[in-house]
Protein backbone atom coordinates (compact mmCIF):
# COMPACT_ATOMS: atom_id res chain seq x y z
CA UNK A 1 0.00 0.00 0.00
CA UNK A 2 2.78 2.35 0.98
CA UNK A 3 4.65 1.43 -2.14
CA UNK A 4 1.64 2.19 -4.24
CA UNK A 5 1.25 5.63 -2.63
CA UNK A 6 4.90 6.49 -3.22
CA UNK A 7 4.56 5.32 -6.78
CA UNK A 8 1.49 7.48 -7.26
CA UNK A 9 3.07 10.63 -5.79
CA UNK A 10 6.24 10.12 -7.80
CA UNK A 11 4.44 9.58 -11.02
CA UNK A 12 1.49 11.79 -10.31
CA UNK A 13 2.29 14.01 -13.29
CA UNK A 14 2.08 11.08 -15.68
CA UNK A 15 -1.40 10.29 -14.43
CA UNK A 16 -2.33 13.94 -14.81
CA UNK A 17 -0.87 13.89 -18.28
CA UNK A 18 -2.93 10.87 -19.26
CA UNK A 19 -6.03 12.44 -17.76
CA UNK A 20 -5.57 15.73 -19.63
CA UNK A 21 -4.85 13.95 -22.89
CA UNK A 22 -7.98 11.88 -22.36
CA UNK A 23 -9.99 15.05 -21.86
CA UNK A 24 -8.53 16.46 -25.06
CA UNK A 25 -9.36 13.34 -27.00
CA UNK A 26 -12.90 13.35 -25.67
CA UNK A 27 -13.24 16.95 -26.77
CA UNK A 28 -11.73 16.08 -30.12
CA UNK A 29 -14.30 13.39 -30.79
CA UNK A 30 -17.37 14.81 -29.10
CA UNK A 31 -17.23 18.08 -30.97
CA UNK A 32 -20.25 17.11 -32.98
CA UNK A 33 -22.51 17.15 -29.96
CA UNK A 34 -23.54 20.73 -29.70
CA UNK A 35 -24.13 20.87 -25.95
CA UNK A 36 -20.59 19.94 -25.14
CA UNK A 37 -18.95 21.97 -27.82
CA UNK A 38 -20.43 25.37 -27.09
CA UNK A 39 -18.20 25.74 -24.02
CA UNK A 40 -15.05 25.06 -25.94
CA UNK A 41 -15.78 27.25 -28.89
CA UNK A 42 -15.70 30.91 -29.72
CA UNK A 43 -19.35 30.98 -28.73
CA UNK A 44 -18.49 31.06 -25.05
CA UNK A 45 -18.60 34.27 -23.11
CA UNK A 46 -14.90 35.11 -22.88
CA UNK A 47 -13.96 34.32 -26.44
CA UNK A 48 -17.10 35.99 -27.74
CA UNK A 49 -16.45 39.14 -25.74
CA UNK A 50 -12.86 39.35 -26.88
CA UNK A 51 -13.87 38.85 -30.49
CA UNK A 52 -16.52 41.53 -30.19
CA UNK A 53 -13.90 43.95 -28.84
CA UNK A 54 -11.69 43.07 -31.74
CA UNK A 55 -14.45 43.69 -34.22
CA UNK A 56 -15.07 47.05 -32.58
CA UNK A 57 -11.42 47.92 -33.08
CA UNK A 58 -11.56 46.72 -36.66
CA UNK A 59 -14.70 48.72 -37.15
CA UNK A 60 -12.77 51.77 -36.01
CA UNK A 61 -10.11 51.19 -38.60
CA UNK A 62 -12.64 50.56 -41.34
CA UNK A 63 -13.96 54.05 -40.68
CA UNK A 64 -11.62 55.25 -43.41
CA UNK A 65 -13.71 53.48 -46.00
CA UNK A 66 -16.94 54.66 -44.48
CA UNK A 67 -15.56 58.17 -44.43
CA UNK A 68 -14.90 57.96 -48.13
CA UNK A 69 -18.43 56.84 -48.83
CA UNK A 70 -19.85 59.52 -46.62
CA UNK A 71 -17.79 62.17 -48.39
CA UNK A 72 -19.23 61.09 -51.67
CA UNK A 73 -22.71 60.99 -50.21
CA UNK A 74 -22.25 64.41 -48.71
CA UNK A 75 -21.32 65.95 -52.04
CA UNK A 76 -24.28 64.29 -53.66
CA UNK A 77 -26.65 65.56 -50.99
CA UNK A 78 -25.17 69.03 -51.06
CA UNK A 79 -25.81 69.17 -54.76
CA UNK A 80 -29.32 67.91 -54.27
CA UNK A 81 -30.06 70.49 -51.60
CA UNK A 82 -28.72 73.18 -53.84
CA UNK A 83 -30.83 72.01 -56.72
CA UNK A 84 -33.92 72.04 -54.56
CA UNK A 85 -33.05 75.45 -53.18
CA UNK A 86 -32.59 76.71 -56.69
CA UNK A 87 -35.90 75.22 -57.68
CA UNK A 88 -37.59 76.86 -54.74
CA UNK A 89 -36.08 80.17 -55.67
CA UNK A 90 -37.20 79.78 -59.25
CA UNK A 91 -40.69 78.84 -58.13
CA UNK A 92 -40.89 81.88 -55.93
CA UNK A 93 -39.71 84.34 -58.52
CA UNK A 94 -40.50 82.91 -61.86
CA UNK A 95 -42.84 80.50 -63.52
CA UNK A 96 -42.19 76.80 -63.25
CA UNK A 97 -41.43 76.62 -66.91
CA UNK A 98 -37.93 77.96 -66.34
CA UNK A 99 -37.19 75.35 -63.71
CA UNK A 100 -38.37 72.63 -66.03
CA UNK A 101 -36.15 73.97 -68.77
CA UNK A 102 -33.20 74.12 -66.44
CA UNK A 103 -33.81 70.58 -65.37
CA UNK A 104 -33.87 69.42 -68.94
CA UNK A 105 -30.76 71.36 -69.82
CA UNK A 106 -28.76 70.02 -66.88
CA UNK A 107 -29.86 66.52 -66.06
CA UNK A 108 -28.59 65.23 -62.74
CA UNK A 109 -26.87 62.30 -64.37
CA UNK A 110 -24.54 64.57 -66.29
CA UNK A 111 -22.37 64.73 -63.18
CA UNK A 112 -20.27 61.80 -62.25
CA UNK A 113 -18.10 61.74 -59.15
CA UNK A 114 -14.73 60.02 -59.24
CA UNK A 115 -13.56 59.41 -55.67
CA UNK A 116 -9.85 59.93 -55.14
CA UNK A 117 -7.31 60.13 -52.35
CA UNK A 118 -4.86 62.93 -51.78
CA UNK A 119 -1.38 61.51 -52.19
CA UNK A 120 0.63 64.63 -51.57
CA UNK A 121 -0.42 68.03 -50.45
CA UNK A 122 1.15 71.31 -49.43
CA UNK A 123 -0.37 74.41 -47.90
CA UNK A 124 2.64 76.55 -47.02
CA UNK A 125 4.02 77.31 -50.47
CA UNK A 126 2.92 80.29 -52.53
CA UNK A 127 1.74 77.97 -55.28
CA UNK A 128 0.48 74.84 -53.65
CA UNK A 129 -0.27 71.73 -55.63
CA UNK A 130 -2.15 68.60 -54.67
CA UNK A 131 -1.58 65.16 -56.13
CA UNK A 132 -4.45 62.70 -56.19
CA UNK A 133 -4.38 58.98 -56.91
CA UNK A 134 -6.68 58.93 -59.92
CA UNK A 135 -5.60 59.62 -63.46
CA UNK A 136 -6.64 59.32 -67.06
CA UNK A 137 -7.22 55.59 -66.60
CA UNK A 138 -9.98 56.46 -64.13
CA UNK A 139 -11.52 59.08 -66.38
CA UNK A 140 -9.86 62.17 -64.94
CA UNK A 141 -9.05 64.88 -67.47
CA UNK A 142 -7.58 68.33 -67.17
CA UNK A 143 -9.87 71.19 -66.13
CA UNK A 144 -12.13 69.00 -64.10
CA UNK A 145 -13.25 70.31 -60.75
CA UNK A 146 -12.17 68.62 -57.52
CA UNK A 147 -14.29 68.83 -54.40
CA UNK A 148 -14.33 67.31 -50.95
CA UNK A 149 -17.14 66.80 -48.49
CA UNK A 150 -16.80 70.30 -47.08
CA UNK A 151 -16.39 72.29 -50.25
CA UNK A 152 -14.24 72.96 -53.27
CA UNK A 153 -10.64 71.86 -53.56
CA UNK A 154 -9.41 72.94 -56.96
CA UNK A 155 -9.07 72.19 -60.63
CA UNK A 156 -7.21 69.32 -62.28
CA UNK A 157 -4.11 70.66 -63.96
CA UNK A 158 -1.97 67.73 -65.12
CA UNK A 159 -3.06 64.15 -65.67
CA UNK A 160 -0.91 61.06 -65.91
CA UNK A 161 -2.28 57.57 -66.25
CA UNK A 162 -2.87 56.93 -62.57
CA UNK A 163 -2.28 60.26 -60.91
CA UNK A 164 -3.34 63.82 -61.38
CA UNK A 165 -2.04 67.16 -60.15
CA UNK A 166 -4.64 69.59 -58.91
CA UNK A 167 -4.29 73.35 -58.60
CA UNK A 168 -6.07 73.94 -55.32
CA UNK A 169 -7.78 77.13 -54.29
CA UNK A 170 -4.59 77.82 -52.34
CA UNK A 171 -2.63 78.70 -55.45
CA UNK A 172 -2.03 82.13 -56.83
CA UNK A 173 -2.97 80.93 -60.30
CA UNK A 174 -6.30 79.62 -59.13
CA UNK A 175 -9.31 81.56 -60.37
CA UNK A 176 -12.58 79.94 -59.41
CA UNK A 177 -15.85 81.56 -60.30
CA UNK A 178 -17.94 82.09 -57.17
CA UNK A 179 -21.27 83.53 -56.23
CA UNK A 180 -23.06 84.60 -53.08
CA UNK A 181 -25.60 81.97 -52.14
CA UNK A 182 -29.21 82.94 -52.84
CA UNK A 183 -28.31 86.16 -54.59
CA UNK A 184 -26.16 84.97 -57.48
CA UNK A 185 -23.91 88.01 -57.65
CA UNK A 186 -20.68 86.56 -58.78
CA UNK A 187 -16.97 87.17 -58.67
CA UNK A 188 -13.87 85.08 -58.71
CA UNK A 189 -11.83 83.68 -55.91
CA UNK A 190 -8.15 84.37 -55.51
CA UNK A 191 -5.59 83.53 -52.89
CA UNK A 192 -2.73 85.79 -51.98
CA UNK A 193 -0.62 83.37 -50.02
CA UNK A 194 -0.24 83.10 -46.29
CA UNK A 195 -3.15 81.81 -44.25
CA UNK A 196 -4.46 78.56 -45.77
CA UNK A 197 -7.93 79.15 -44.35
CA UNK A 198 -8.54 82.52 -46.01
CA UNK A 199 -9.11 83.57 -49.61
CA UNK A 200 -10.58 86.58 -51.35
CA UNK A 201 -13.52 87.00 -53.68
CA UNK A 202 -12.90 89.78 -56.15
CA UNK A 203 -15.19 91.74 -58.44
CA UNK A 204 -18.39 91.54 -56.41
CA UNK A 205 -20.50 94.40 -57.78
CA UNK A 206 -21.20 97.40 -55.56
CA UNK A 207 -24.95 96.97 -55.69
CA UNK A 208 -24.87 93.35 -54.46
CA UNK A 209 -26.67 92.75 -51.20
CA UNK A 210 -24.97 90.46 -48.69
CA UNK A 211 -23.75 90.46 -45.13
CA UNK A 212 -20.98 88.95 -43.08
CA UNK A 213 -21.48 85.25 -42.52
CA UNK A 214 -23.19 84.69 -45.87
CA UNK A 215 -22.08 81.62 -47.75
CA UNK A 216 -20.06 81.78 -50.92
CA UNK A 217 -20.70 78.97 -53.37
CA UNK A 218 -19.45 78.14 -56.83
CA UNK A 219 -21.33 79.99 -59.51
CA UNK A 220 -21.50 77.22 -62.07
CA UNK A 221 -20.42 79.62 -64.81
CA UNK A 222 -16.94 78.25 -65.18
CA UNK A 223 -18.14 74.89 -66.49
CA UNK A 224 -15.70 73.29 -64.05
CA UNK A 225 -17.82 73.17 -60.94
CA UNK A 226 -21.55 72.71 -60.85
CA UNK A 227 -23.51 75.45 -59.20
CA UNK A 228 -23.71 75.59 -55.43
CA UNK A 229 -20.68 73.82 -54.02
CA UNK A 230 -19.74 75.64 -50.86
CA UNK A 231 -16.54 77.68 -50.86
CA UNK A 232 -16.65 79.50 -47.53
CA UNK A 233 -18.21 82.13 -45.34
CA UNK A 234 -17.78 85.88 -45.72
CA UNK A 235 -15.51 87.11 -42.95
CA UNK A 236 -14.67 90.71 -43.88
CA UNK A 237 -15.74 93.11 -46.58
CA UNK A 238 -13.26 95.42 -48.27
CA UNK A 239 -13.43 97.83 -51.18
CA UNK A 240 -11.46 96.76 -54.20
CA UNK A 241 -8.37 98.74 -55.10
CA UNK A 242 -10.12 100.71 -57.83
CA UNK A 243 -13.17 101.23 -55.65
CA UNK A 244 -15.56 99.89 -58.22
CA UNK A 245 -16.35 96.59 -56.57
CA UNK A 246 -16.17 94.73 -53.28
CA UNK A 247 -13.43 92.40 -52.20
CA UNK A 248 -14.61 89.81 -49.72
CA UNK A 249 -12.41 87.92 -47.35
CA UNK A 250 -13.81 84.43 -46.92
CA UNK A 251 -13.06 81.70 -44.47
CA UNK A 252 -12.70 78.61 -46.64
CA UNK A 253 -14.97 75.74 -45.69
CA UNK A 254 -12.42 73.19 -46.91
CA UNK A 255 -9.67 72.36 -44.45
CA UNK A 256 -6.76 72.01 -46.85
CA UNK A 257 -4.40 70.99 -44.08
CA UNK A 258 -6.26 67.75 -43.40
CA UNK A 259 -7.45 66.97 -46.89
CA UNK A 260 -7.65 63.26 -47.63
CA UNK A 261 -10.72 62.09 -49.51
CA UNK A 262 -11.77 64.11 -52.51
CA UNK A 263 -13.97 63.65 -55.56
CA UNK A 264 -13.28 64.68 -59.11
CA UNK A 265 -16.36 66.02 -60.84
CA UNK A 266 -16.79 64.62 -64.27
CA UNK A 267 -19.32 66.78 -66.02
CA UNK A 268 -20.31 65.04 -69.20
CA UNK A 269 -21.54 68.29 -70.61
CA UNK A 270 -18.21 69.96 -70.08
CA UNK A 271 -16.90 69.13 -73.54
CA UNK A 272 -20.03 70.39 -75.18
CA UNK A 273 -19.93 73.59 -73.21
CA UNK A 274 -16.26 74.16 -73.89
CA UNK A 275 -16.80 73.62 -77.59
CA UNK A 276 -19.64 76.07 -77.59
CA UNK A 277 -17.51 78.58 -75.76
CA UNK A 278 -14.67 78.10 -78.21
CA UNK A 279 -17.03 78.47 -81.12
CA UNK A 280 -18.39 81.66 -79.58
CA UNK A 281 -14.89 83.00 -79.07
CA UNK A 282 -13.96 82.12 -82.64
CA UNK A 283 -17.00 83.82 -84.06
CA UNK A 284 -16.35 86.87 -81.93
CA UNK A 285 -12.87 87.08 -83.36
CA UNK A 286 -14.17 86.68 -86.87
CA UNK A 287 -16.66 89.46 -86.40
CA UNK A 288 -15.53 92.75 -87.89
CA UNK A 289 -14.48 94.91 -84.99
CA UNK A 290 -16.05 98.25 -85.56
CA UNK A 291 -14.36 100.31 -82.92
CA UNK A 292 -10.95 99.88 -84.44
CA UNK B 1 5.70 31.91 -5.58
CA UNK B 2 2.60 34.06 -5.87
CA UNK B 3 4.43 36.72 -7.87
CA UNK B 4 5.78 33.99 -10.10
CA UNK B 5 2.27 32.64 -10.70
CA UNK B 6 0.96 36.12 -11.37
CA UNK B 7 3.74 36.74 -13.89
CA UNK B 8 2.98 33.46 -15.55
CA UNK B 9 -0.69 34.31 -15.69
CA UNK B 10 0.11 37.63 -17.39
CA UNK B 11 2.35 35.90 -19.92
CA UNK B 12 -0.40 33.36 -20.45
CA UNK B 13 -2.99 36.07 -21.16
CA UNK B 14 -0.58 37.92 -23.39
CA UNK B 15 0.12 34.90 -25.59
CA UNK B 16 -3.56 33.90 -25.71
CA UNK B 17 -4.60 37.35 -26.84
CA UNK B 18 -1.70 37.77 -29.24
CA UNK B 19 -2.53 34.46 -30.85
CA UNK B 20 -6.29 34.96 -30.93
CA UNK B 21 -6.30 38.52 -32.15
CA UNK B 22 -3.23 38.71 -34.30
CA UNK B 23 -1.29 35.57 -35.18
CA UNK B 24 -4.35 33.51 -36.04
CA UNK B 25 -5.02 35.95 -38.85
CA UNK B 26 -1.72 35.21 -40.50
CA UNK B 27 -1.31 32.39 -42.94
CA UNK B 28 1.56 32.62 -45.36
CA UNK B 29 1.58 30.71 -48.66
CA UNK B 30 -1.51 28.83 -47.50
CA UNK B 31 0.58 26.70 -45.17
CA UNK B 32 2.70 28.66 -42.69
CA UNK B 33 0.82 29.62 -39.55
CA UNK B 34 2.61 31.26 -36.64
CA UNK B 35 1.88 29.24 -33.49
CA UNK B 36 3.68 31.58 -31.16
CA UNK B 37 1.94 30.37 -27.99
CA UNK B 38 4.28 27.35 -27.98
CA UNK B 39 6.83 29.81 -26.61
CA UNK B 40 4.83 29.78 -23.36
CA UNK B 41 5.54 26.06 -22.97
CA UNK B 42 9.25 26.62 -23.61
CA UNK B 43 9.65 29.04 -20.75
CA UNK B 44 9.15 26.76 -17.74
CA UNK B 45 12.37 26.76 -15.68
CA UNK B 46 14.22 23.68 -14.55
CA UNK B 47 12.49 21.69 -11.82
CA UNK B 48 9.24 23.52 -12.24
CA UNK B 49 6.54 21.22 -10.79
CA UNK B 50 5.56 18.92 -13.62
CA UNK B 51 1.85 18.92 -12.76
CA UNK B 52 1.87 22.71 -12.86
CA UNK B 53 3.41 22.97 -16.30
CA UNK B 54 1.02 20.28 -17.54
CA UNK B 55 -1.99 22.20 -16.27
CA UNK B 56 -0.72 25.48 -17.66
CA UNK B 57 -0.11 23.92 -21.05
CA UNK B 58 -3.51 22.27 -21.08
CA UNK B 59 -5.18 25.55 -20.16
CA UNK B 60 -3.26 27.35 -22.88
CA UNK B 61 -4.22 24.76 -25.46
CA UNK B 62 -7.83 24.88 -24.38
CA UNK B 63 -7.95 28.66 -24.66
CA UNK B 64 -6.41 28.58 -28.10
CA UNK B 65 -8.92 25.89 -29.09
CA UNK B 66 -11.69 28.11 -27.86
CA UNK B 67 -10.68 30.90 -30.17
CA UNK B 68 -10.06 28.75 -33.22
CA UNK B 69 -12.99 26.36 -32.69
CA UNK B 70 -10.76 23.31 -32.78
CA UNK B 71 -11.54 21.66 -29.43
CA UNK B 72 -8.91 19.17 -28.39
CA UNK B 73 -6.37 19.83 -31.11
CA UNK B 74 -4.18 22.43 -29.45
CA UNK B 75 -4.87 21.18 -25.92
CA UNK B 76 -3.77 17.65 -26.81
CA UNK B 77 -0.62 18.81 -28.58
CA UNK B 78 0.37 21.38 -25.99
CA UNK B 79 -0.21 18.99 -23.06
CA UNK B 80 2.15 16.60 -24.82
CA UNK B 81 4.74 19.37 -25.07
CA UNK B 82 4.17 20.20 -21.41
CA UNK B 83 4.96 16.60 -20.50
CA UNK B 84 8.10 16.39 -22.63
CA UNK B 85 9.54 19.84 -21.97
CA UNK B 86 11.13 19.17 -18.54
CA UNK B 87 12.94 16.05 -19.81
CA UNK B 88 14.08 17.78 -22.96
CA UNK B 89 15.35 20.84 -21.12
CA UNK B 90 17.40 18.54 -18.88
CA UNK B 91 19.34 17.41 -21.96
CA UNK B 92 20.49 20.90 -22.80
CA UNK B 93 21.69 22.10 -19.42
CA UNK B 94 24.71 20.93 -17.46
CA UNK B 95 24.08 18.55 -14.59
CA UNK B 96 25.46 20.92 -12.03
CA UNK B 97 23.30 23.80 -13.17
CA UNK B 98 21.19 25.82 -10.78
CA UNK B 99 18.10 24.11 -9.46
CA UNK B 100 15.66 26.63 -10.95
CA UNK B 101 17.68 27.51 -14.02
CA UNK B 102 15.73 29.53 -16.56
CA UNK B 103 15.17 28.10 -20.00
CA UNK B 104 16.38 31.15 -21.87
CA UNK B 105 19.02 31.79 -24.49
CA UNK B 106 20.99 34.10 -22.24
CA UNK B 107 21.46 31.31 -19.68
CA UNK B 108 21.91 28.16 -21.74
CA UNK B 109 23.40 29.81 -24.82
CA UNK B 110 21.93 30.59 -28.22
CA UNK B 111 23.03 27.41 -29.96
CA UNK B 112 21.51 25.13 -27.36
CA UNK B 113 18.40 27.20 -27.00
CA UNK B 114 17.80 27.16 -30.74
CA UNK B 115 18.11 23.37 -30.87
CA UNK B 116 15.84 23.01 -27.85
CA UNK B 117 13.22 25.35 -29.36
CA UNK B 118 13.47 23.67 -32.77
CA UNK B 119 12.78 20.22 -31.34
CA UNK B 120 9.79 21.43 -29.32
CA UNK B 121 8.31 23.51 -32.14
CA UNK B 122 8.76 20.72 -34.69
CA UNK B 123 7.20 18.21 -32.35
CA UNK B 124 4.32 20.54 -31.64
CA UNK B 125 3.67 21.25 -35.32
CA UNK B 126 3.86 17.54 -36.09
CA UNK B 127 1.23 16.59 -33.49
CA UNK B 128 -0.90 19.65 -34.12
CA UNK B 129 -1.21 19.20 -37.87
CA UNK B 130 -1.50 15.42 -37.64
CA UNK B 131 -4.49 15.68 -35.32
CA UNK B 132 -5.96 18.53 -37.30
CA UNK B 133 -5.74 16.72 -40.61
CA UNK B 134 -6.38 13.30 -39.04
CA UNK B 135 -5.55 11.54 -42.25
CA UNK B 136 -2.57 11.37 -44.53
CA UNK B 137 -4.51 11.69 -47.72
CA UNK B 138 -3.18 15.15 -48.49
CA UNK B 139 0.28 14.41 -47.17
CA UNK B 140 2.02 17.09 -49.24
CA UNK B 141 -0.03 19.83 -47.68
CA UNK B 142 0.48 18.20 -44.30
CA UNK B 143 4.26 18.30 -44.73
CA UNK B 144 4.14 21.86 -46.03
CA UNK B 145 2.06 22.95 -43.06
CA UNK B 146 4.42 21.36 -40.58
CA UNK B 147 7.54 22.75 -42.25
CA UNK B 148 6.18 26.22 -42.95
CA UNK B 149 4.57 26.68 -39.57
CA UNK B 150 7.59 25.35 -37.71
CA UNK B 151 9.95 27.73 -39.51
CA UNK B 152 7.67 30.73 -39.07
CA UNK B 153 6.98 29.96 -35.42
CA UNK B 154 10.65 29.40 -34.72
CA UNK B 155 11.63 32.70 -36.30
CA UNK B 156 9.08 34.52 -34.19
CA UNK B 157 10.04 32.71 -31.00
CA UNK B 158 13.74 33.38 -31.51
CA UNK B 159 13.09 37.04 -32.21
CA UNK B 160 10.93 37.25 -29.09
CA UNK B 161 13.70 35.51 -27.16
CA UNK B 162 16.24 38.05 -28.38
CA UNK B 163 14.25 40.96 -26.99
CA UNK B 164 13.39 39.21 -23.73
CA UNK B 165 15.61 40.06 -20.79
Amino acid sequence: MNNLLTFLTQHFHWLLFLFLEAVSVVMLFSYNSYQASVWVSSANLIAGKIYSWQSNVEHFFSLTLQNEELTERNIFLERQVDKLRQQLLDLKTDTTVVAEELKRAMPESSFQLIPAKVVSNSIIDADNLITIDKGSADGVRTDMGVVCGNGIVGVVYLVSQHYAVVIPALNKRSRISCAIRNSNYFGYMSWTGGDPTRAYIEDIPRHAKFKKGDWIVTSGYSSIFPHGISVGKIEKIFNSLDGLSYRLQVHLSTDFASLRDVCVINDKNIIERMRLKEAANDSLMLMPQKDK
Amino acid sequence: MTIDTLKRFLTFSFFCLAQALFFNRIQLFNCAMPLVYVYFALMFPRNHPKWSSLLWCFAMGLTIDMFTNTPGVASFSLTLIGAIQPYLLELFIPRDAEEDMKASASVIGWGKFTTYATIIVLLYCLTFFSIEAFNFYNWQHWLQSIGGSAVLTLILILSLESIRK
